[in-house]
């Protein structure tokens, strides 16, 4: 194995340590509070209906990196100091959470109106039918769409890089330059081959249950 | 941050942009009104050649999976799997940083649409061969039982129904192959965002700026999802099938 090599995977393992980090932090807030947001966008109240609402759509509609620079730029301004770590979770956490509760919304409305109204009849009030009868139905349909947001989340944490958090991704693109700067070959084809390499791993078989979850439905 | 000193006794918190403390100056967007133009243009550009391109390749994948032509089939399916699996924005640092190691060397506004249109492909793959794989089997069956060879009963069954199926799915793809061209920044490819970020660099108007450009990707993302409604609408097929 050639010199370059040894540095270059120890200095990329600790960026995949900070990649996986991220990506299991906001993934779980994202599925969190997705939830309960699109839990909620199907509530009585109208008012709470629409601000939800806004929010869905705002942070659905804008690039994600628009997200993540708006972020990593406004909290200094308004005095939260944050790292470049905690302003990517954030950013990718709204985003995601928007998506979230927008695929919980679907699904919620996909279970029969029977089910509702059977269960208002028998007495339940709002929160009970939602946690013993509509949402235990919801998230079997839920499921496949969300393992695939799950994916598509992961992927996505590599845009921290662009506000330059040591990932995955940035600590392969600064071993480019160091390894450009100290006179010999980019090596960029292996070691972004490498980064290539490893999404591939973590995303596929997700990608494969996704599917196969999907099957299982019909 | 600021080029105006913030007062000192606003109230920096939560209500800050509600109660003025922030000096709002949108004559920013004025004074760069041509270069922010110019990055619209651009993202537009690389955004409508991503997505033209992924649909032609979607069509063309997507009904050769379909069809399940050996062989082709399967090189079909390992590009899938390869670009849905892994980051677009590695895939625009490979193509932009790597392959010039191996004598390929492509300029900043290539890799923009190639990038979206082998991504967005990817997906558009997928959707247009779950569309045509979804149309009713007696329908192909019906088309076969008539003598029309297997790609004419493609052409004139799987085709016309499939792809109103995977409408839906195609227009999400495309908003995201929109959305997605501001990937661009990260190398440096002067679209909107990558020019809207260089330009808060030298003015410092982060919200004026950021606001702007939010609500402009916010109207055509808007714009697109209803247009898609209405193209749905337009082709669906009555009574469905």
């Amino acid at each position: 194995m050639p010199a370059w090599v040894g540095p270059v995977a120890s200095y990329m393992a600790q960026g995949l340590w900070t990649t996986l980090l991220l990506a299991l932090l906001s993934n779980v807030i994202s599925l969190l509070l997705g939830t309960v947001i699109g839990t909620l966008l199907v509530f009585p109240n109208r008012l709470l209906r629409g601000l939800l609402r806004i929010y869905v759509e705002v942070w659905r509609g804008l690039p994600i990196i628009i997200i993540l620079f708006f972020v990593f730029f406004v909290l200094p301004i308004i005095h939260i100091e944050v790292d470049t770590f905690v302003a990517a979770t954030v950013g990718l956490s709204l985003w995601g959470s928007a998506n979230v509760a927008e695929v919980v919304r679907g699904a919620v409305q996909s279970v029969p109106q029977g089910q509702q109204e059977a269960s208002a009849a028998l007495g339940f009030p709002w929160h009970s039918r939602m946690r013993y009868v509509i949402l235990p139905q919801a998230t079997r349909r839920a499921l496949p769409p969300l393992v695939g947001l799950v994916v598509n989340m992961i992927q996505q944490t590599s845009l921290a890089a662009i506000i330059g958090l040591l990932d995955l991704l940035e600590a392969s693109q600064r071993s480019i330059e160091r390894l450009t700067l100290s006179g010999g070959s980019t090596h960029a084809v292996p070691i972004l081959g490498a980064v290539l390499l490893i999404f591939f791993v973590v995303c596929f078989p997700l990608t494969v249950l996704s599917r196969r979850l999907e099957g299982q439905r019909h | 941050m600021l080029t105006e000193p913030v007062p000192a006794n606003s109230a920096l918190g939560p209500g800050f942009l509600a109660d003025g403390g922030y000096q709002f100056h949108w004559g920013v967007l004025g004074d760069h009104l041509s270069e922010l133009w110019d990055g619209l243009l651009r993202t537009l550009a690389i955004s409508a050649i991503g997505m033209a391109g992924s649909v032609v390749v979607g069509v063309l994948l997507g009904g050769a999976a379909a069809l399940r032509i050996p062989v082709l089939r399967t090189l079909i399916w390992l590009y899938v799997e390869i670009f849905r699996n892994t980051p677009l924005l590695v895939q625009i640092f490979f193509l932009y940083f790597a392959l010039p190691d191996i004598g390929i060397s492509l300029s900043g506004f290539t890799v923009g649409w190639l990038s979206l249109v082998l991504w967005g492909g990817a997906y558009n793959v997928e959707n247009f061969r779950a569309g045509f794989q979804s149309v009713d089997p007696a329908y192909v069956e019906g088309g076969r039982a008539l003598g029309f060879p297997r790609l004419a009963t493609f052409r004139l069954v799987n085709l016309p129904l499939g792809w109103r199926a995977a409408l839906p799915s195609v227009t999400n793809t495309l908003i995201s192959v929109f959305k997605n061209s501001s990937f661009m920044i990260a190398i440096s490819y002067p679209e909107l965002t990558e020019t809207t970020v260089n330009l808060v660099a030298v003015s410092f108007r982060v919200f004026e700026l950021f606001i702007a450009i939010g609500a402009v990707y916010l109207a055509l993302v808007w714009l697109m999802s209803l247009g898609a409604r209405l193209i749905e609408r337009r082709f669906a097929i009555p009574g469905g099938f």
